[in-house]
């Protein structure tokens, strides 16, 4: 019998990934012909917000454009705003900011864990991993006050210093999570279902990769070494030591890989961190926020996040509120027009799982 | 070796010396330029495929109402070098048409639609559903600067009452001590 | 891998290990989670320490937060009386009005547990509809983290052992980079304005100047005050003690910026350039002014900016009146009073010098030949000290030693001198005492922080190394065989507790006399009027309460409605800013009086 093409619809309701997007499906049998990716069911205007609201009261809105990784672009920003301005951060401030970014790659990796087992239809390591990353929001919680958005990292340091005990308490979750992480991978690496769906699926081939816009492990998963935190060392990513892994082949096998390793890489950042911290300050304090103006001029700062590069546009007309805030996040390439060249020729059972080794984040690409 | 800028200034006068350009080198790692809106197709094939600039890293606008232009801003990133250059344009904001460059790099075409329904540049022969982000909008572009998002949302949505006994500080104590605050000096007035 | 990989089936099943562990949940509601230290929660307000000042309103960028008026609250000094109320449909938890809440008395808690059916319950007043939440505050600030600036950009002086050298100002007024900075610290709330007897508009004047826009700023200023260099100069400025930032650090210097404003305009011509008046065609009313000081000055600006002709008499040679003749040329220099006063004069007000009413020039005169009259006489009576010998060579009071010294002319106070006092003029005897070489020593009744003299001025007497001898009790001045001032007699005094709450008094100590040897003694323990040009005939409406205040209405008219009156003379603050906020309003009542009759 001869297949008929049909067009399906993934999502928009939570397609595997958090957040709501579509997925449009040409499809013949099961086999996807071509895709397309619809968005807006998140739309808030959050960069035109930015715009009426003064230099610091945009620092609140950031948080929102990624749940799962909100962090990285409160640092984005505030780096921006500190280049424009030329402000100077506090040594200690970049180490607390270091340990912020890496405890919410951690948190980030977590939900990756969920996310990539869940879509392969397997249950049992996402209610592990959720649960254990409510030890790392545990000590969001105790560092900024909040555990999903954290509102800490504003221009010119962080918003509190350390509170006691702080110290040792990320080191004993460290040490918590470590272990787990030996048990997720045998659920997870040693699974031969993971396995066989993982390997051969999803392929970016490495020769497009950079030119299709491709960022972070799906990039390190072709076998390409490219990671801001060297790259474009930012804080006190220079003075640590840690590697930047990297695996072959560009498929969601790689890409977990990757991800795989980076997760113990960043507990080995977090301890390094802390014992390198240095006394002092933690802040150097912005003038009274409705009157701060920041001088005239345009920069861009990324960073790197569990899904790759963030990267903020930020444009200043001299006045007290941002000119222009464009946020580049990874999922606006990944999500989109990779996805749709990803997604030829694979199974639509596929889908969100390649959507989630892609790190597709979908109130990103709208914002 | 960074901190020379040679590869900076490298890239930087060859474009300016090849196109007729002005730019800068804004400090490591960073160069723009400053091109006319048909030389912005030539500019980035040149980085693209000659001076391994193959990396798009994004694409944006920004709305000079004040001066009736839209700037475009296309980064691109040397893997390579690491080195991102900025190849600016401005536009007319009156008849804003720019090159359809998504046979470039593709993702651009998601960049354009973007600013197509957000800023209202027109991309002759950009494939692509018009909406992106909105349905049925038919309001001007919302990310110019001369739309009101808060009068939009005013006359959008419904205002849950109860809240309007809320009082002005600045006003509240200007009746309490007879002060007249001159219309010229309001503007300096909170909010 | 073979499709029977067996290793890679049985691994996942060691996730059953898991079955026998404890869970990591907690059960409700017997283990309600307990929150951490920094929680980010609802919010609470302290409302006896809130002052109204919507700050946290403005910054909030999701408008949760409305200021409204409570019962059994009502605004005073330094409080509008408002308390803001928080929209927890609304609110995100940022905490920034915790972080801009210059009074600390805004905090989060850590309470996050709020149901109710009905929407309208999420409207709620921190504090009000919480008042236990005290006891669990979690997200606060302190002045380390709050976002309010305490500090103040300090202003450059000359140095202590320099400035007692010559009359040189000496402060030096802050640079552009130093007010734009200072400037930045205003959160606009505007609770100054309520106490500044002038309202003059505070907040807007120092935005404009953080926006750089300094003619705006002077512009604002010329509204309701024509002196205002000599306001940025030496001004009492009670707006600084109810500033928001003063409550948990040092206020805005309202002063010093309003001073580097009218410094942008260092000619009159350049005052008229920027202010740009608008002066209003004659109306031919005439108005006499008795007096050139802050008060007469005032009045006379804005009445002939708005057409009257206007005559002022003053009995001295000059203008400023106490402004010229007391305070000592260090804090207001001489060019700086003719800058402004020949500014009034472009404008159109005409002074008359020496020519003193009552003597050169009868009141009924004056009555006769205008339609309005104002008196700004202020006090130019020194209080004696009823102790002996008061009269003799040596012993002078403070007005007119600094009289003698303003005008010009010299007093010779000899090495050693003692100021009785503890308020400004005090101060400024002595300082121009130690300006002339003289080791000067203040005798004050009660202790330093009692003092009335500001602050600043307090300070600057001692880095002058003024020596202040608290609570002691001049008793008498001893002759010496010359006739002249030997040394001065006084008591110790031991701070008793007021029994009717009222500050602590000094009471004398038995048998304390000291003998304190100087050259010159200065009395300067305060001030009266003379109402000797004031004809009998008129006293019947023009009333003089206790022998010396004129008594009048909101707008500064006596019970003659055609004689207005204002400054020392009528107020109960005898400050220059009371002074000018009274001449202020005798013109809206001249205005009200012969135009809109
Ligand atoms: C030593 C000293 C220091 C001071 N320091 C400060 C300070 O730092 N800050 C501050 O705000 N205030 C200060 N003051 C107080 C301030 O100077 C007065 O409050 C202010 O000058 C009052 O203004 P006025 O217009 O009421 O009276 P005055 O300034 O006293 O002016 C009255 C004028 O009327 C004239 N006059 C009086 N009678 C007649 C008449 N019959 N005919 C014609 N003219 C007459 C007088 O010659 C005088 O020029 C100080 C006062 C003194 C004495
Ligand atoms: S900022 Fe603080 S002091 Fe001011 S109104 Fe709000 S709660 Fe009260
Ligand atoms: S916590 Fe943030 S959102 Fe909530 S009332 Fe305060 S400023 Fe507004």
């Amino acid at each position: 019998m001869r297949e008929k093409e049909t067009t399906l619809y993934i999502g928009p309701q939570h397609p595997g990934i958090t957040g709501n997007m579509m997925v449009k499906l040409k499809v013949t049998g099961d086999t996807i012909i071509s895709s397309s990716t619809h968005v807006g069911y998140l739309h808030r205007a959050f960069e035109k917000l930015i715009e009426q609201r003064n230099w610091l009261q945009s620092f609140t809105i950031l948080c929102r454009f990624c749940v799962p990784e909100p962090d990285p672009m409160e640092l984005t920003y505030a780096r921006a705003v500190e280049e424009l301005e030329g402000r100077e951060v506090p040594e200690r401030a970049k180490y607390i900011r270091v340990m912020v970014m890496e405890l919410a790659r951690l948190q980030s990796f977590m939900l990756w864990y969920a996310g990539q087992s869940g879509s392969a239809g397997l249950y049992t390591l996402g209610q592990w991993s959720v649960g254990d990353r409510n030890y790392v929001l545990d000590l969001f919680e105790m560092l900024t006050g909040g555990r999903v958005y954290h509102m800490y990292i504003w221009p010119g340091g962080v918003r509190r210093d350390l509170p006691e005990g702080f110290k040792e308490k990320t080191l004993k979750t460290m040490d918590y999570l470590e272990k787990r992480l030996d048990q997720y991978n045998q659920m997870l690496f040693d699974n031969t279902i993971f396995q066989k769906r993982a390997q051969g699926v999803g392929v970016i081939p490495k020769d497009k990769a950079i030119e299709w816009g491709v960022v972070g492990a799906p990039l390190r998963g072709c076998g390409i070494k490219s990671d801001v935190r060297i790259d474009e060392p930012y804080e006190v990513y220079d003075k640590l030591d840690f590697i930047v892994p990297t695996a072959e082949g560009g498929d969601i096998w790689a890409r977990a890989l990757v991800r795989k390793e980076e997760i113990r890489q960043s507990i080995s950042i977090i301890r390094q961190v802390l014992d390198k911290m240095p006394e002092g300050e933690y802040y150097n304090r912005v003038p009274n926020p409705m009157k701060w103006t920041i001088p005239a001029g345009q920069v861009y700062t990324r960073t790197e996040s569990v899904r790759g590069e963030i990267g903020f546009y930020v444009a200043s007309d001299g006045s007290d509120k941002p000119r222009r805030v464009h946020v580049k996040g990874a999922a606006y390439t990944h999500g989109v027009t990779v996805l749709d060249k990803v997604l030829k020729g694979q199974n639509i059972a596929d889908v969100s799982f390649i959507l989630n080794s892609l790190g597709v984040c979908p109130p990103e690409i709208e914002r | 070796m960074s901190n020379d800028l040679v590869l900076e200034n490298e890239i930087l006068n060859l474009i300016k010396s090849a196109f007729n350009a002005e730019g800068n080198v804004i400090k490591s790692r960073r160069v723009e330029v400053f091109v006319k809106k048909d030389q912005v197709s030539s500019v980035l094939l040149f980085a693209k495929e000659q001076r391994g600039y193959i990396h798009l890293s994004h694409s944006t606008c920004i709305d000079w109402i004040e001066e009736g232009e839209f700037e475009l801003i296309y980064s691109i990133l040397s893997p390579k070098d690491k080195i991102m250059l900025y190849v600016k344009t401005r536009i007319d904001r009156d008849n804003p048409v720019m090159e359809n460059l998504d046979g470039i790099w593709h993702q651009l075409n998601t960049y354009e639609r973007e600013m197509r329904e957000m800023y209202g540049i027109e991309f002759p022969g950009l494939i692509g559903d018009k909406e992106f982000c909105l349905e049925d909008w038919d309001e001007i572009p919302p990310m110019r600067r001369d739309f009101d998002t808060v009068e939009f949302a005013r006359k959008t949505f419904y205002q849950r009452p109860g809240r309007e006994d809320a009082k002005d500080v600045r006003k509240t104590l200007t009746e309490q001590s007879g002060e007249k605050i001159p219309d010229f000096a309001t503007k300096y007035s909170r909010e | 891998m073979s499709f029977f990989d067996l290793k890679g089936l049985l691994q996942p099943l060691t996730g059953i290990r898991q079955f026998g562990k404890k869970p990591h949940t907690i059960k409700l509601p017997d283990l309600l989670l307990n929150t951490a230290d920094r929680y980010r929660g609802l919010h609470h307000n302290d409302l006896e320490a809130c002052i109204g000042c919507g700050n946290c309103s403005t910054i909030c960028q999701n408008e949760a937060i409305d200021m409204i008026n409570l019962e059994n609250i009502e605004h005073k000094d330094g409080d509008s009386g408002l308390r803001p109320r928080v929209d927890n449909g609304r609110c995100c938890w940022c905490a920034l009005c915790v972080d801009v809440c210059p009074t600390g008395s805004l905090n989060l808690t850590k309470d996050y547990i709020f149901t109710s059916e009905d929407a309208n319950d999420f409207l709620w007043i921190p504090g009000v509809d919480n008042p236990e939440g005290n006891n669990n505050l979690s997200f606060t600030s302190d002045t380390n983290t709050s976002l309010s600036m305490y500090q103040r950009v300090p202003m450059r002086e000359l140095d202590g052992k320099e400035r007692v050298k010559s009359f040189a100002e000496v402060v030096l007024g802050y640079s552009e980079e130093e007010a734009r900075r200072e400037a930045q610290r205003c959160i606009s709330c505007g609770l100054c304005t309520n106490v500044c007897p002038d309202h003059m508009h505070i907040p807007e004047y120092i935005n404009a100047i953080a926006k750089g826009n300094d003619a705006d700023a002077l512009k604002i200023i010329y509204d309701n005050n024509p002196f205002p260099e000599m306001c940025g100069k030496v001004c009492t400025r009670r707006c600084e003690e109810v500033c928001a930032i003063e409550v948990r650090g040092e206020a805005v210097a309202i002063r010093w910026l309003k001073r580097y404003a009218t410094e942008t305009a260092p000619t009159a011509e350049k005052i008229k350039e920027i202010v740009n008046p608008v002066i209003k065609e004659s109306n031919g009313f005439k108005v006499g002014i008795i007096g050139a000081g802050p008060a007469g000055l005032t009045a006379s600006y804005y009445l002939a900016l708005r057409g009257f002709d206007v005559t002022i008499y003053e009995a001295q040679a000059h203008a400023g009146g106490m402004t010229m003749y007391g305070i000592p040329k260090y804090r207001f220099p001489l060019d700086s009073i003719d800058k402004q006063v020949d500014y009034m004069k472009s404008i159109g007000v005409k002074i008359k010098y020496n020519t003193k009413v009552g003597k050169d020039i009868s009141f009924e005169d004056l009555y006769k030949n205008n339609d309005a009259i104002f008196a700004g006489i202020g006090f130019q009576n020194a209080w004696t000290l009823g102790i002996e010998n008061e009269d003799i060579p040596g012993s002078i009071p403070a007005v007119d030693y600094l009289n003698i010294i303003n005008r010009g002319d010299s007093y010779d106070v000899g090495k050693k001198v003692v100021v009785i006092g503890g308020g400004n003029v005090a101060i400024d005897g002595a300082r121009v005492s130690k300006r002339y070489g003289a080791d000067v020593t203040i005798l004050y009744r009660r202790r330093v922080e009692d003092m009335p003299a500001d602050w600043e001025e307090i300070e600057g007497a001692e880095d002058e190394d003024i020596h202040i001898a608290t609570q002691t009790i001049p008793t008498r001045i001893i002759k010496g065989d010359d006739g002249k001032v030997k040394a001065i007699e006084y008591l110790k005094a031991n701070m008793v507790a007021d029994d009717k709450g009222g500050r602590p008094r000094p009471v004398a100590i038995e048998g304390s006399e000291t003998i304190l040897e100087c050259d010159t003694v200065i009395g300067a323990i305060g001030q009266e009027a003379d109402y000797s040009w004031l004809p009998e005939s008129f006293k019947d409406k023009i009333e003089v309460k206790r022998g010396m205040m004129i008594v009048v209405n909101e707008f500064n008219q006596t019970g003659d409605h055609k004689v207005f009156a204002g400054g020392d003379a009528v107020n109960k603050t005898a400050d220059a800013i009371s002074a000018i906020a009274d001449g202020y309003a005798a013109v809206i009542g001249i205005e009200n009086y012969l135009v809109k009759k």
